[in-house]
């Protein structure tokens, strides 16, 4: 199969994960696109056998986080913030309503969300989540950890009383 | 803002306020590699034995399972009936490429026409190589082997990193990331240029190797692209807007022809023309 064939069909996960970290279909369809097309003009920086997956995440990652400085005053508490304008789901799976985990989701820094998704929706191994994160599996796990117990407690007494402004938590180099 | 820093203690084994949860009965990491499958036979069967007398920890096991399946739920939602297309435009094709490549030389020949009429012979010369490429090789021969002091300012402060080092070439220097190509920045140094202070920045792979971006004004002002071989090593450089920049490393010119180019292209520079 051909580079491009393997890059358009990771498209449908990579998709997912924007929405799922930005919380802005739009946004998430404009970063989705900025990263095939990097990923294509890039692609003799990818390096044969190794995970595609991770590989195109991890560009998606670092342009999110350009485009996160650039509009770093957004918070997630203000009324007009992205994720309000997602349709919320209503569906209840486990005793979770879903609307109720997508808004602690966004509560959540990004940080928490970053890790939360890749390894809990997008299934990467912690070795996996630790390449695209850039940080050692050791911070990956407590990050982890931290995320989940985070998300537990919104989620027991909800987010209502927890305004966690969008912040950059840390920059690429 | 970031809390990371707490991982230093948990893995240095410090007790105490890093994990409230997990400090009592199963770790909490455990547990977490627990839920994804993250451990093998022997740890997976004595958390679940764990489990049996800790209902503190197989609460949040399930609490965790939940929020997976929950999260999972919410980012398959079917999507609206329209799937929004997504359109992959490939940059530059080759033949855009070759034309804009004529361009660009159909451009020196008429500058070097113009310019040939009125500047007298010794001018044009240049010199071959570039005095600046052969010191930035030089450089990284000196440098790129140090295992100690490789750089004089860590990646880890990269904002005084860029500061001091464009406070002394007087130009807001920026470098660009080279992550996807498996290199990170490990920090630069203030070096001595042809006339005037010239910087290293150093990237190195997760298998060690090296590269340096060398970084110097000078007074000249041409768009080639040139390569100087040395031994193993390889730079490319290119003169932009009176700056100087030399990419060197020991790893194949066809990868660090790639590489020197998006390093041109992240700083302003008209790779196009090398095409």
């Amino acid at each position: 199969m051909s580079f491009e064939a393997d890059v358009i069909g990771k498209l449908p996960q990579l998709r997912r994960y924007a929405r799922a970290l930005t919380g802005d279909a739009a946004w998430a369809d404009d970063l989705v696109q900025d990263a095939a097309e990097r990923a294509l003009v890039r692609r003799k920086a990818f390096e044969p056998g190794s995970n595609l997956r991770a590989w195109l995440f991890t560009i998606l990652r670092n342009l999110y986080i350009d485009q996160l400085r650039a509009r770093r005053e957004i918070a997630m508490d203000d009324e007009s913030a992205p994720w309000r304008s997602l349709e919320a789901p209503r569906a209840e799976v486990d005793g979770l309503v879903l609307r109720d985990v997508q808004q602690a989701l966004y509560h959540l820094s990004m940080e928490q969300r970053e890790v939360i998704l890749l390894i809990g929706v997008e299934e990467l191994t912690y070795q996996e989540a630790s390449n695209v994160l850039e940080v050692p599996i050791g911070t990956v796990m407590s990050r982890l950890s931290r995320a989940r117990e985070h998300m537990r407690m919104l989620l027991d007494v909800g987010p209502a009383h927890k305004p966690a402004p969008l912040k950059v938590v840390r920059t690429k180099s | 803002m970031n809390d990371d820093h707490r991982d230093s203690e948990r893995q240095a084994g410090v007790p105490g306020k890093a994990d409230e949860a997990g400090e009592k009965g199963i770790d909490s990491q455990m547990l977490g590699a627990f839920v994804d499958g993250e451990l093998d036979e022997t740890q997976r069967a004595a958390v679940l034995a764990a489990l049996e007398h800790d209902p503190e920890a197989k609460a949040r096991v399930a609490a965790w399972r939940a929020q997976k399946t929950a999260l999972r739920a919410l980012c398959n939602q079917p999507e609206d009936a329209a799937a929004p297309m997504i359109i992959v435009r490939a940059r530059a094709t080759w033949p855009r490429r070759l034309a804009l490549a004529a361009g660009w030389l159909a451009a020196g020949i008429a500058i070097g026409v113009v310019a040939g009429t009125f500047v007298p012979e010794g001018l044009r010369r240049h010199p071959e190589p570039a005095t600046f490429a052969r010191r930035a090789d030089i450089a990284y021969a000196v440098y790129a082997p140090e295992v100690r002091h490789p750089v004089e300012v860590g990646a880890a402060d990269e904002t005084h990193l860029m500061n001091w080092l464009s406070k002394r070439l007087g130009r807001k220097l920026s470098v660009p990331s080279l992550r996807e190509y498996g290199y990170s920045l490990v920090g630069g140094r203030l070096l001595p240029g042809e006339a005037g202070p010239a910087a290293q920045f150093m990237y190195e792979s997760a298998a060690g190797a090296r590269l340096t971006l060398y970084v110097a004004h000078i007074p000249t002002d041409e768009t080639a692209f040139r390569l100087l071989r040395d031994g193993d090593r390889r730079t490319f450089y290119w003169v932009s807007d009176h700056f100087g920049y030399a990419l060197s490393g020991p790893i194949s010119e066809a990868k660090l022809r790639a590489i020197a180019i998006e390093v041109c292209s992240a700083l302003g520079g008209k790779p196009e023309s090398w095409q």
